[in-house]
């Protein structure tokens, strides 16, 4: 007996052994080359973190920019999934790491709570310049909601824009305007996110300075849908045949945002109590609604607007076609294959000018 | 088991009558669903018959996962009942330590675990194959030792001191009386434990690094809005759990001729 047992606690033993090996791991098996040189082509650095299968993206429907960056430079379209830390970066599992200008390269670069402290030892490649910008933060809505209420959907385009307006001219107040709307995020990254929203807000693909709020670029509009309909797929058949023959005219519509814009500012609304679904939860990234609530841009119009924050899985375009909110924000691409699905809805608003997706690597300092 | 016929009747009626109510919207207007959050029965079969190929190959990947983790959680587990109920005195305390895991969310120890075997393997399929298998073995270890270990203590009376009096050793005692004992506890566990390796390794391909698995393809298609092929999935993850459910209860079958 006393042996059988001494069996089990050896094996007992060797299990915790191995487990224990599993999780402390051996941090010298990373690979040593996790920095780029200072001079190091957008090419070669592509090039060697595809080729290591080190590139990471969050997926579900925010890969599509960096499949197009992938197939440019003749590589595989795959990439790691990653998480909504950037913890995978930070430990070298992803050499070239998904960010958003306004979120996580911040966290990544800066050293207040929650930042990993990097400063400039990190670079990143935009998507802008390598020239598969897809468009991101647009508004929407349910194409029968727009047809049934041509006014409210006018007056909440003119509100949410002068919103947009203000955000932009003041990114500090419209910073702790979101932080006292119940903030996800400390006061510091708000604020660095108002920052380089504004930019995202008030600058196009190429480069080019915009000063009307919420214009839906054409060239970047088509440059989108075209690059949507090369990545999304869809293995639903009906859903791909529609997808194919989808065109500018069935995603969007500029005439409520081109009468909005060029009205006095006054509305006789269909329906005043409306809300609005964000993509993700309270932060700057969309500054621009909570300041119009919070300086009564709203109300102005005669509009009582509830904001729903997103968060985790939730589907905006879904949210949206359901009747559970009046107008939503999501990426262009999303409303693309919820538009592809069968669902019926309309974007009547761009907000983001040029993409905010980054690649982040580690370089020399 | 004569009730067998009856037994299987009823059921595949009721499934039956479902889907005909489903296909022919009756559903929809009791639950007041639309085609498209619900898509009819006939649609999402034609995209299963479509894409057939990619739907097994993550249905693959996904019973690789459940059986890998549900055969070392249940080994894992059985061991620890061997190790309880030899050292009593310290055993049962040990167990229901054990037995606090089962407390823990999925969705807690699914990214940690993802974290900590990193470095096991370069190829991310490998490494976060290994981190699902890990998720479902803790769930499945729990119910296993549990079990197992009320099969050696609860033996039919006096059969322990029946072998003691014929001077039959520990060993003995062990594999001819125990372990047979046992038997009927471990597919105690297994019932509980089958259904929940899949749910875990589907939860568990949510956080992994590399994109695989029914779990996966169910969350990245209802995110995209594809409702119907989210759907399409969910039957995939409903096939496997049955079919891995049948094949228990034939084993169990078989095992437990004449016991009963």
């Amino acid at each position: 007996m006393r042996k059988i047992s001494k069996k089990f606690v050896a094996l007992f033993v060797f299990i915790a052994a191995v487990f224990s090996v599993y999780a402390n791991g051996n941090k010298e098996v990373a690979p040593a080359k996790s920095y780029y040189a200072s001079n190091a082509t957008v090419e070669s650095i592509v090039k060697d973190a595809a080729t290591k299968g080190q590139v990471g993206n969050w997926g579900l429907g925010n890969e599509y920019e960096i499949q197009a960056l992938l197939t440019k430079y003749n590589l595989p379209t795959t990439y790691l999934s990653q998480a909504f830390d950037m913890d995978g970066f930070d430990d070298d599992s992803i050499l070239l790491a998904s960010a958003m200008t306004y979120n996580e390269l911040g966290l990544v670069k800066n050293d207040y709570d929650g930042g990993y402290g990097y400063g400039n030892k990190v670079s990143f490649i935009d998507m802008n310049s390598e020239g598969v910008a897809m468009l991101e933060d647009n508004l929407f809505t349910k194409a029968d909601f727009a047809q049934a209420n041509p006014n409210t959907v006018k007056a909440f385009i003119y509100a949410s824009m002068k919103g947009w307006e203000y955000a932009c001219a003041n990114p500090e107040e419209a910073a702790e305007i979101v932080f006292n709307n119940g903030s996800s995020v400390s006061p510091q990254h708000q604020a660095y996110m108002a920052s380089e929203v504004k930019k995202l807000v008030e600058t196009d693909t190429a480069g080019n300075p915009v000063s009307i709020y919420g214009k839906m670029d054409e060239t970047a509009m088509a440059q989108t849908l075209a690059l949507a309909k090369k990545y999304i797929k869809l293995e639903d058949s009906v859903a791909a045949k529609a997808l194919e023959s989808m065109t500018l005219d069935d995603i969007r519509n500029t005439v409520f945002w081109d009468e909005a814009m060029a009205s006095a500012g006054k509305f006789d609304v269909e329906k005043s109590d409306v809300s609005i679904q964000l993509k993700w939860l309270p932060q700057a990234q969309f500054m621009g609604y909570y300041v119009a609530k919070d300086k009564g841009y709203y109300s102005e119009v005669g509009l009582n607007v509830t904001i729903v924050p997103g968060g985790g899985d939730i589907g905006e375009p879904t949210a949206v076609y359901t009747g559970q909110v009046d107008f939503g924000v999501t990426w262009v691409s999303n409303l693309i294959a919820a538009k592809a699905a069968g669902m019926d809805l309309l974007q009547i608003a761009q907000v983001y000018q040029k993409s905010g997706l980054v690649l982040v690597y580690k370089t020399e300092e | 088991m004569k009730n067998s016929k009856s037994t299987i009747i009823a059921p595949v009626t009721l499934g039956l009558i479902g889907v005909f109510m489903w296909q022919s919207q009756m559903l929809h207007r009791i639950l007041g669903a639309d085609t498209f959050t619900m898509p009819l029965p006939a649609r999402i079969f034609g995209i299963i018959t479509e894409n057939i190929a990619k739907i097994l190959f993550n249905m693959q990947a996904t019973v690789m996962v459940a059986i890998g983790g549900l055969i070392l959680g249940s080994v894992l587990g059985y061991l620890l009942a061997i190790l309880a109920s030899n050292f009593p005195k310290w055993g049962v305390g040990g167990l229901s330590v054990i037995s606090s895991f089962n407390a823990i969310p999925i969705i807690a120890i699914a990214p940690i675990l993802n974290n900590l075997t990193k470095d096991f393997s370069s190829d991310p399929n490998t490494r976060s194959m290994l981190a699902k298998i890990l998720v479902v073995m803790i769930t499945c270890t729990v119910s296993m030792s549990v079990n197992a270990y009320r099969g050696f203590i609860e033996l039919k009376p006096f059969s322990e001191d029946l072998m003691r009096s014929l001077a039959a050793n520990r060993m003995t005692v062990f594999f001819k009386l125990k372990v047979p004992n046992s038997v009927p506890y471990i597919f105690t566990a297994l019932r509980v434990s089958v259904p929940a390796s899949i749910i875990s390794a589907m939860v568990s391909e949510y956080f992994a690094e590399y994109i695989i698995g029914v779990g996966r393809q169910i969350r990245e298609n209802i995110v995209l809005a594809q409702y119907a092929t989210a759907w399409a999935y969910i039957t995939a993850a409903i096939t496997i759990g049955i079919i891995m459910y049948v094949i228990l209860i034939i084993i169990e079958g078989i095992c437990m001729k004449g016991r009963r």
